[in-house]
């Protein structure tokens, strides 16, 4: 992966990461919607892998969902900035997990973390202090109520549509959208984790350390034997309490879970630690639990099998990308009988942002770093534009009324991405930066282009 | 029966008279462009860094207005001057010294791009235009015009991306007016005035302060809908569906 710069002073620094939103990020230059050193890491190769309840248990997903997921990734229902600079609920909740490498000056304090109430997105919801918290991953979030860092909102759909007015900047959301979005990310399952068994206890092919961390998680502190670690993350329940806590971390903040934990750095609502090591060092200080050097790593070694999970990433490609496509066009079979001008709405432009995306990971001919498949890259281009288009013109014709022509245009739509237009673009795919080795020579002279305006301003 | 005739598709060798009219204008863009980069040639060679930064402009608004051309009749040289993202080749490896590093040691790079202008400024000059092209360049142009630029756009060293997008719009506009205007006005006068006042919106949409201004999701909008608009005048002009890319 390129790097990416993730300061100011760092810009131009190369650091090896993870967008894009087909847009090439880092942000540099002038005039720049976000601010100078923004990182979104939208052009990581792999990206969380998103396990749905509806699947996972033979079912699929419903339309509500389908519908919640495009929303989730639409910047359109955001506002202000966000909506400007093509930012949707998908930038820091990656595949409804989170986002490590974000990093946004003036509104982070670290990579992975977030100030809800900065100065960037919504100028109004200000409060004028660095409280920048983690971007939480929103696996299992049906299980983690109530919602906030702080446990501020009992339920997760005022919780939702505070995000998107307040924080935000967005247009009331209609009820319909609400209920989509709190239907998606209620079907965003934990990856699941081998490790464990009936009732969040290890199995039996665990190691001895492992289970030496098991009890000492579940062990009496020594000066306050009404409390274990396994009184706030209760295994059985996974491993939350649904409480909020003062662990001396600066106020009272929820019992984050460990399910899936090893892919959530950086901790505590702060983010102030980047590995378990530090957290269990923390307890152990803060409760004076007189851990031994081994202790702590069979705590690490306990804590590393509980947040483990199936497959944490996926390689994101050509097919990848267009199957999501396809799931969030799926809504427009629905939209359109319906006559629900705000879906379609909708659909148009997070799907035409979707393909204008995958374009942009096929090089046009003026990309030098890529060489090679340049017929294979003008057709794939051009196919992806085309499509484009006729979801505009089904946007146009839903916008007048003209509901017919709108199914004839979706019906022209599937023709082409049923078969044809995947075709050609997995036969550019190989000279896309889907494919890491062109990925990285791309991002490289874009750096190298980059760089020269570290010379001048040291 | 004037309605049977005035459905009747233009004849494309009608197009002949508008196309004289149009290649003076795409000599004097692509003639600007190529001053601006002798300019910024002498300009390096004096290590006159302010100079040579006005000329880079100059330079760049020419050839922005030219891309509906290059992009459809000559994308080989499209390539070698506009090249991106690279530090080595055209106008983008310039700014990197420019305005940059806010270095004048940019003499290799700025030869050749006026070697290639020079040949462009040539070639302008009795290359066969044909209507078909000018509206795929049209179409193809007007599309780019709303990709994203959440990233600073491509010209973002130099922060002149705004500057970029409305140049292409002037072409867009000029290239409608002179080549398109009447014979669709003639063809299918409804047609002829939404495509005008899709146009408009575009430089509305564009009149703005900076990048930053730009409504993206309403510039995205209306450049599509003016590509599909274009879409459906071809028929009534005699053309074909404008190709979205390099003709196959």
């Amino acid at each position: 992966m390129p790097a990416r710069s993730l300061s100011l002073a760092a810009v131009g620094l190369a650091m090896v990461l993870v967008f894009q939103r087909a847009f090439a990020f880092p942000v540099d230059g002038r005039q720049t919607t976000l601010p100078v050193g923004t990182e979104l890491n939208e052009d990581a190769i792999d990206r969380p892998r998103e396990v749905f309840r509806s699947e996972a248990t033979g079912g699929r997903k419903s339309y509500l969902v389908d519908l919640g997921d495009m929303a989730f990734n639409a910047s359109d229902i955001l506002g202000g900035a966000a909506r400007q600079a093509g930012i949707s609920c998908g930038s820091c909740h990656v595949n409804g997990a989170s986002n490590p490498k974000l990093f946004i000056p003036g509104m982070s304090s670290k990579p992975g973390t977030f100030d809800t109430s900065g100065p960037l997105f919504n100028p109004n919801a200000n409060d004028f202090v660095r409280d920048a918290v983690r971007i939480p991953s929103l696996r299992g979030a049906r299980y983690m109520a109530p919602y906030g860092n702080n446990g501020r909102t009992a339920s997760l759909r005022d919780f939702i549509r505070n995000v998107i007015v307040v924080e935000f900047s967005g247009p009331e959301p209609s009820t319909a959208i609400l209920d989509a979005l709190v239907a998606y990310i209620q079907d965003i399952d934990f990856l699941p984790n081998p490790s464990l068994g009936p009732g969040g206890k290890l199995n039996t092919q665990s190691s001895v350390a492992e289970r030496r961390g098991e009890a000492l998680f579940n062990k009496p502190f020594p000066h306050d034997p009404t409390l274990s670690c396994a009184t706030c993350h209760v295994p059985s329940g996974g491993f939350v309490d649904h409480m909020v806590h003062d662990v001396d971390t600066g106020g009272l903040f929820k019992t984050p879970t460990l399910l899936n934990a090893d892919f959530n750095a950086p901790y505590f609502h702060d983010g102030r630690f980047d590995n378990y090591g530090q957290v269990v060092s923390h307890f152990d200080r803060e409760f004076d639990l007189g851990l031994s050097d081994r202790d702590k790593s069979d705590l690490v070694a306990y804590l590393t099998a509980v947040g483990d999970g199936v497959q944490a990433t996926e390689r994101e490609g050509a097919a990848a990308s267009l199957r999501e496509i396809s799931d969030f066009a799926s809504v427009l079979a629905a939209a359109i009988p319906a006559h629900d001008n705000e879906a379609i709405s909708l659909a148009v432009d997070t799907i035409g942002a979707e393909l204008r995306d995958v374009t942009e990971h096929i090089p046009d001919l003026r990309d030098t770093t890529v060489s090679g498949g340049e017929k294979e890259r003008n057709l794939a281009r051009m196919a992806l534009k085309e499509v484009v288009l006729i979801l505009r013109r089904l946007g146009i014709d839903a916008a007048a009324g003209k509901y017919d022509d709108a199914a004839s245009d979706y019906m022209t739509y599937n023709r082409f991405m049923t078969a044809a237009v995947p075709t050609i673009v997995l036969k550019a795919e190989a000279w896309s930066l889907f494919n890491p080795p062109i990925h990285d020579a791309h991002y490289a002279a874009l750096h190298q282009l980059l760089s020269s305006i570290n010379q001048s301003h040291p | 029966m004037p309605e049977a005739h005035a459905a009747t598709p233009t004849n494309p060798a009608s197009f002949d008279n508008a196309i004289k009219q149009y290649r003076p204008h795409l000599i004097e863009d692509v003639g600007q462009a190529l001053s601006g980069v002798r300019t910024l040639q002498a300009r390096v060679a004096a290590k006159d860094l302010q100079g040579a930064k006005a000329a880079w402009i100059s330079a760049r608004a020419g050839w922005e207005r030219s891309e509906v051309f290059t992009g459809a009749f000559v994308p080989d040289f499209d390539e070698k001057i506009d090249a991106w993202p690279n530090a080595t080749t055209g106008f983008h490896a310039i700014e990197a010294r420019l305005f940059g590093a806010n270095q004048t040691d940019a003499e290799d790079v700025t030869n050749a791009i006026v070697e290639r202008l020079s040949a462009l400024d040539a070639k302008v000059r009795d290359i066969t235009l044909t209507p078909q092209g000018l509206l795929n360049g049209l179409a193809q142009l007007t599309y780019e015009v709303g990709e994203d630029k959440a990233d600073g756009g491509e010209s973002r060293i130099s922060g002149t991306s705004l500057d970029d997008m409305r140049n292409n719009v002037a072409g867009i506009e000029n290239a409608y007016n002179i080549v398109f205007a009447s014979a669709i006005g003639s063809a299918d006068p409804g047609l002829a005035s939404t495509t005008s006042v899709e146009i408009s919106k575009l430089k509305a949409l564009l009149d703005v302060k900076s990048l930053n201004d730009v409504n993206t999701k309403a510039l995205r909008q209306a450049t599509e809908e003016l590509v599909v608009t274009l879409q459906d005048v071809a028929p009534k002009i005699g053309l074909a569906r404008p190709v979205l890319g390099p003709s196959p």
